[in-house]
C-alpha cells in the first residue's frame, strides 16, 4: 500500500475512533537485504532455517511456473487455563508449527504444507504444491529483502514469560467479583487463552515479511438461580495484548457486564414476531457490518460473481451519513494485523463512503484479476490453508444523530445489544445475527427487556433501511472470531447507535 | 503413512513418566489429506497435504493439564512434555482429575467396522478430477447459471492412544466427500445459492456424480424467486438434511460438563417423559462404515450403543470421567458418535400431505439456543406447504420457542434418514411452531 493512500484513510477516520498509535504504526516499508541480515533474523533461527534453504524451497515451488508463490512459516503456542467451582484444575497447551507452500497461476492455486521443517521434507511439499502448474511460465526467484516490521501490537514481555501463577490470582479475582455481585449467583466459570505467535512469509517476488502476534482473550461465565429458574450469561474481553492490559478496572467491567446480562435474563422475555425498526446500540451491533455487507465485499466472491455486491461498485446503496470501513491498522485491536498473510502491508479499506459503495476487500488472485493493489485482506487460519480475502476490523464511522433521537423515533420496535453469532448467504444477500439480550421500545421509551431473537434481513435491503446513525461510535472489545470455508480467523468491529427502519424479528405469541 | 503411532504415543508417555508424572495418556495423529476444487470448467485449486501431532494429558501430584504440538523433534518433543510436566505443578489439585480407568476401556470391541477403503488411499489424480468434471458439468445445466464450484475431498485418518495405565491400540478410517455449490442469478442482484455433497468412508458407498451434481442444481434452481415468508403459527416440516443440525442443537447441551456447571436444560429431563413418545434417538458408534463410527473415544472408553431418549423418555446423556466424577453419574462417553434417530413409516410426500398447510424447512440460516433454558430462533429457508405439497420458495424468515416444547411436539418422523451426516435423521413434523415473517 502507497503511503499517501495510508495516511489519506488515516485522516478521514481519525475523528471518530481513537487510534493514537496508527500514524506511528504507519512506516513506509523498509527494505533491506537479508543477506546481511540473516545471522540476526530472529524468525530465522526460530523455524532453523537460512535464506539459502528458504530459497532452494521457493526454487523448487515455482519449478513448474508461477503467477505468484509463498511460503507461509508458523509458529504459534496458545495457553489455556479453566477456572470452575472455585479452582483452577486445568490448564493446556497447543504448539501449532508448520510451514504452507503456495503457487498460484492466474485463479488457479497448488497448496501444501509440512510441519517438519527439515529440507527433504518442504522439497517434497513444494512438488506437491507445484503439480498444479504446467511449466509453461517459468519466474526465477527474486532475492529475498526483509521488509520493517510493523509495530501495531508490539509487547514489552511475550506471553512465555508470563507464568500461571501471574494469571491465577487473575482468573480468583473474576471468581470473587462476579459471586460478590448478585446473591443469586450460583456457579461461575473463567476461561484464559493467550497465544503468542511468529509468522514469516517468503514471496516469489522477493519479500520476506516477519510478524509477532501476540493474543489474548478472557471469559467469564455466570449462572445464576431463583427458585426453580435457571439462568446463565458471559462476557469475554480481547486483544493483541499483553499480560498488563488485564487491570482490575477492565476486569471488573467485564464481571459487571456479565452478571448483569445473566441477572436481566430472569424479567426478560421473547419480543412479539415480525418486521419491526430494529435500534442497533453502539459496539458489538457492528455484527450487522460484519454479516450484511462485509462478506459480500469480499473480493473472491465478487471476481466469481456470487456476491449480491458484484455489480454495485460506485453505486449509491445507503444515505449519505453511511460510511463502513474495515481496518486492520488500530493498534492493538483484535482484528489488528501488520501485514497479512500473503504478506501484504494490512490497511484500510473504504468499503462504503458517504452511502455509495466504494472497494472490495481484496487479495493477491483478486487484486490482479481487477488490475488492482492488493488492499492486505489476505487472511488464513494457519499454515494448513491457502489465504482468501477476509475482514480484519470492520466499522461504520459517526453519523449525525443521537442516540436519544433514535429512541425517541420509534414507536413500537426493539434495542438490540448483545450477540452471539451471525450468518449470511452472500448470493441471495440473506443475513441473521442471534440477539442475547435487547430491549422492548414502546412509544420511544425502553420498557422491557428481551432476550433470545434471531435477527433476519437482506443486506443490500438492510442498507438502504439505515435511517439513523449517531455520534457514538464504539469498538467492540469482545473476542470475535470469523469463520469462512472452514477457516477461523479473529476479526473486531464497532458500530454508532443505529437505527434499521425495518428488519424481520424472531418471537412469539403469533396470532 | 508407515509410521509407528503406537510407539509415538507410548514413548511420549514415557517422557512425561520421566519427567515425574504419576499417570499420562498419549495420542498420536496423522493424516493424508487431498482437495480438489473445479469452478466452471477449470480446475481451481489442488492442495495435498500430510499432517501430524501429538497430545498428551498429564496426572502429577493430584492436578492435571493437557498439551498438544506438532513439533515432533524428538529433543524437542521431550522437552516440552518435561516443560508440561512442571507446569503442572503450579495449578490446583483436584480429586476428580485421574486417568481413564482400565475397567472403562478393558473390553474394547473388536476391529470390524470396515472404516478403511484401501480404494481411497489408491485414488489418483485423474480419477479425482473426472468425478470434478462429471459434478461441474450437470451443476451447469441451467441457463441462469453464474457460477459453480465442484469438489472431492479424500484422506485417510490414524491415531494411536498409549496410556500409562496399559491402553494402546490404534484407530484408521477413510473418508471421500464430493459434490457442488451452485449460484442461479434470481431476481435483481439476487442469486440464488445451494448446493449438495456426498460422502462416506468407502467410494463404493458414494452416489454417481451425476446425481449429486444434479441433486445440487436443483436445490439452488428450487430457491428461485423466494420471498419473505409470513409471520404466521403453523405446523413445520424439517427436511432430514436440515433436521440433523436441529437434533444436534437439541442434545447440545446433554452432557456432564453442562449439568455439572448449571447450563444445561436437560438437568432436570433425567428419566423423565421430556420429548415426544415419537422421538428415540441412539449414539451407535458401532455402525460399520459409519462416519464417527469408533471402537473407543478419546478417554479410551470402550465404544457401545447408548439409547439418550426412548419413546420420549430421556435415558442417558454424554458423561466423561471428570464431569462424571465431579457430578456423581456413571461415564457413558464424553463425546457423540453416530446420533441415529429411530425413523417412522411416512415418506417425505406423505408427512407434507398430512400436514396439509405450514412451512417446510429445508435449511438454516444463523440463530442459536440458550443451552442452559432451551430458548432457541433460528433463521431459516424453504417453502410454503400449500394443499399438501411443496409450494413457493421462502426465505428471510425466524422460527422461534423452546427446544423442549418444541420436541414435546414433534408429531410425525419420516422414513428417509440423511445418509450423509453423523447425525442420522429423518424429516421431522412439529405443530403449533411460532414463525417471523412479513
Amino acid at each position: 500500500m502507497k503511503r499517501r493512500e495510508f495516511l489519506g484513510g488515516a485522516a478521514a477516520s481519525g475523528a471518530v475512533l481513537t487510534m493514537p498509535a496508527f500514524l506511528s504504526g504507519c512506516g513506509i516499508q523498509q527494505a533491506m537485504s537479508v543477506a546481511d541480515k540473516t545471522p540476526e533474523n530472529p524468525f530465522m533461527e526460530w523455524f532453523g532455517v537460512d535464506q539459502a534453504t528458504t530459497a532452494r524451497v521457493m526454487s523448487e515451488l515455482s519449478a513448474n511456473g508461477a503467477d505468484a508463490a509463498d511460503l507461509y512459516f508458523q509458529h504459534s503456542r496458545t495457553n489455556f487455563l479453566t477456572l470452575e467451582d472455585g479452582i483452577v484444575s486445568s490448564a493446556s497447551s497447543d504448539i501449532q508449527q508448520g510451514v504452507g507452500l503456495r503457487v498460484v497461476i492466474g485463479e488457479q492455486t497448488g497448496y501444501a504444507f509440512t510441519e517438519d521443517l527439515t529440507l527433504p521434507s518442504m522439497l517434497a511439499a513444494a512438488r506437491t504444491a507445484s503439480a498444479i502448474a504446467s511449466g509453461s511460465k517459468v519466474v526465477a526467484p527474486q532475492a529475498f529483502s526483509a521488509l520493517g516490521a510493523g509495530d501495531l501490537y508490539k509487547t514489552s514481555v511475550p506471553w512465555s514469560d508470563v507464568g500461571i501463577d501471574q494469571k491465577l490470582p487473575l482468573m480468583k479475582f473474576v471468581e470473587s467479583q462476579a459471586k460478590s455481585m448478585d446473591e443469586a449467583v450460583e456457579k461461575v466459570a473463567v476461561y484464559w487463552a493467550d497465544q503468542d505467535e511468529r509468522v514469516m512469509i517468503a514471496t516469489l517476488d522477493g519479500r520476506l515479511v516477519t510478524d509477532h502476534r501476540p493474543m489474548t482473550r478472557v471469559t467469564v461465565t455466570v449462572t445464576a438461580r431463583r427458585g426453580e429458574e435457571v439462568q446463565s450469561g458471559y462476557s469475554n474481553i480481547a486483544a493483541r495484548e499483553e499480560f498488563g492490559w488485564y487491570t482490575e478496572e477492565r476486569l471488573n467491567t467485564m464481571v459487571t457486564e456479565a452478571v448483569d446480562r445473566t441477572m436481566v435474563l430472569f424479567d426478560a422475555r421473547r419480543p412479539p414476531a415480525g418486521e419491526m425498526p430494529v435500534i442497533l446500540a453502539s459496539g458489538a451491533s457492528g455484527i450487522l457490518l460484519h454479516e450484511a455487507i462485509g462478506h459480500g465485499m469480499e473480493a473472491d466472491f465478487n471476481r466469481k460473481g456470487v456476491s449480491i455486491y458484484s455489480d454495485m461498485i460506485g453505486k449509491k446503496v445507503a444515505e449519505p451519513f453511511v460510511t463502513v470501513v474495515d481496518q486492520a491498522t488500530i493498534p492493538r485491536e483484535r482484528g489488528a494485523l501488520n501485514y497479512d498473510d500473503e504478506g501484504n502491508k494490512a490497511g484500510r479499506t473504504v468499503l462504503v463512503e458517504d452511502g455509495i459503495l466504494k472497494a472490495y476487500l481484496h487479495d493477491t488472485i483478486s487484486a490482479k484479476q481487477y488490475g488492482l493493489q492488493p488492499t492486505g485482506s489476505g487472511r488464513r487460519e494457519s499454515y494448513r490453508y491457502a489465504p482468501m480475502p477476509r475482514m480484519s476490523c470492520t466499522f461504520m464511522e459517526e453519523g449525525p444523530h443521537t442516540k436519544e433521537e433514535i429512541i425517541a423515533s420509534v414507536d413500537r420496535g426493539i434495542i438490540c445489544e448483545t450477540y452471539t453469532n451471525g450468518q449470511v448467504q452472500i448470493g441471495a444477500g440473506d443475513y441473521t445475527f442471534y440477539v442475547k439480550n435487547g430491549w422492548l421500545v414502546e412509544n420511544g421509551k425502553v420498557t422491557a427487556p428481551i432476550k433470545d431473537v434471531n435477527i433476519i434481513g437482506n443486506g443490500p435491503e438492510s442498507l438502504k433501511r439505515i435511517t439513523m446513525v449517531a455520534n457514538d461510535a464504539r469498538l467492540d472489545t469482545g473476542g470475535w472470531t470469523c469463520g469462512k470455508n472452514g477457516q477461523s480467523v479473529p476479526v473486531s468491529q464497532g458500530i454508532p447507535t443505529v437505527l434499521v427502519s425495518n428488519m424481520t424479528v424472531g418471537g412469539e405469541n403469533v396470532g | 503413512m508407515s509410521v509407528d503411532l503406537k510407539s509415538r504415543a507410548a514413548q511420549a508417555v514415557e517422557f512425561a513418566q520421566q519427567a515425574g508424572a504419576e499417570d499420562a495418556w498419549s495420542t498420536a495423529s496423522q493424516s493424508r489429506d487431498v482437495q480438489f476444487e473445479y469452478r466452471d470448467g477449470n480446475l481451481e485449486k489442488v492442495k495435498d497435504t500430510t499432517s501430524q501431532s501429538l497430545g498428551i494429558r498429564i496426572y502429577a501430584g493430584g492436578r492435571y493439564s493437557s498439551h498438544s504440538t506438532t513439533d515432533l523433534n524428538p529433543e524437542r518433543l521431550q522437552d516440552f512434555i518435561a516443560e508440561a510436566v512442571a507446569i503442572t505443578a503450579a495449578l490446583e489439585p483436584d480429586e476428580y482429575r485421574r486417568i481413564t480407568p482400565e475397567a472403562l476401556f478393558r473390553n474394547r470391541p473388536g476391529d470390524d467396522l470396515d472404516l478403511v477403503d484401501t480404494s481411497v488411499q489408491a485414488l489418483e489424480r485423474e480419477q479425482r478430477i473426472a468425478w470434478c468434471r462429471a459434478l461441474d458439468e450437470v451443476a451447469h445445466a441451467h441457463g441462469d447459471v453464474i457460477s459453480a464450484t465442484s469438489g472431492v475431498y479424500d484422506g485417510t485418518q490414524r491415531s494411536a492412544s498409549a496410556s500409562s495405565n496399559g491402553f494402546l491400540d490404534e484407530q484408521q478410517s477413510t473418508y471421500c466427500w464430493f459434490g457442488a455449490s451452485v449460484t442461479l442469478r434470481d431476481q435483481g442482484d439476487k442469486r440464488a445459492e445451494d448446493g449438495f455433497y456426498a460422502g462416506g468412508a468407502h467410494v463404493a458407498d458414494l452416489p454417481d456424480p451425476d446425481k449429486v451434481g444434479q441433486k445440487a442444481l436443483a436445490r439452488t434452481v428450487s430457491r428461485l424467486g423466494s420471498e419473505k415468508g409470513p409471520t404466521v403459527k403453523a405446523s413445520m416440516v424439517v427436511d432430514a438434511r436440515a433436521a440433523s443440525s436441529l437434533i444436534g442443537r437439541l442434545l447440545g447441551p446433554a452432557n456432564a460438563r453442562s449439568v455439572q456447571q448449571n447450563r444445561s436444560f436437560w438437568t432436570p429431563l433425567m428419566g423423565e417423559q421430556a420429548f415426544s413418545k415419537t422421538l428415540t434417538i441412539v449414539d451407535d458408534p458401532l455402525i460399520k462404515r459409519g462416519l464417527a463410527s469408533r471402537r473407543y473415544d478419546e478417554e479410551g472408553i470402550s465404544a457401545r450403543a447408548l439409547p439418550i431418549v426412548q419413546d420420549g423418555i430421556v435415558r442417558n446423556i454424554y458423561v466423561d470421567t471428570y464431569y462424571g466424577r465431579k457430578g456423581e453419574m456413571k461415564p457413558t462417553t464424553g463425546s457423540p458418535s453416530n446420533r441415529v434417530v429411530t425413523p417412522g413409516s411416512h415418506s417425505l410426500a406423505e408427512l407434507l400431505s398430512e400436514v396439509g398447510d405450514g412451512v417446510y424447512v429445508t435449511s438454516w440460516l444463523g440463530g442459536n439456543a440458550d443451552g442452559t433454558t432451551g430458548d432457541f430462533s433460528l433463521g431459516l429457508r424453504g417453502h410454503m406447504i400449500e394443499n399438501g405439497e411443496i409450494g413457493r420458495p421462502v426465505g428471510e424468515m425466524n422460527v422461534t420457542g423452546n427446544l423442549r416444547e418444541l420436541f414435546s411436539r414433534l408429531e410425525l418422523v419420516g422414513n428417509d434418514p440423511y445418509p450423509y451426516s453423523s447425525t442420522l435423521t429423518p424429516s421431522l413434523v412439529f405443530s403449533g411452531v411460532d414463525f417471523s415473517g412479513a
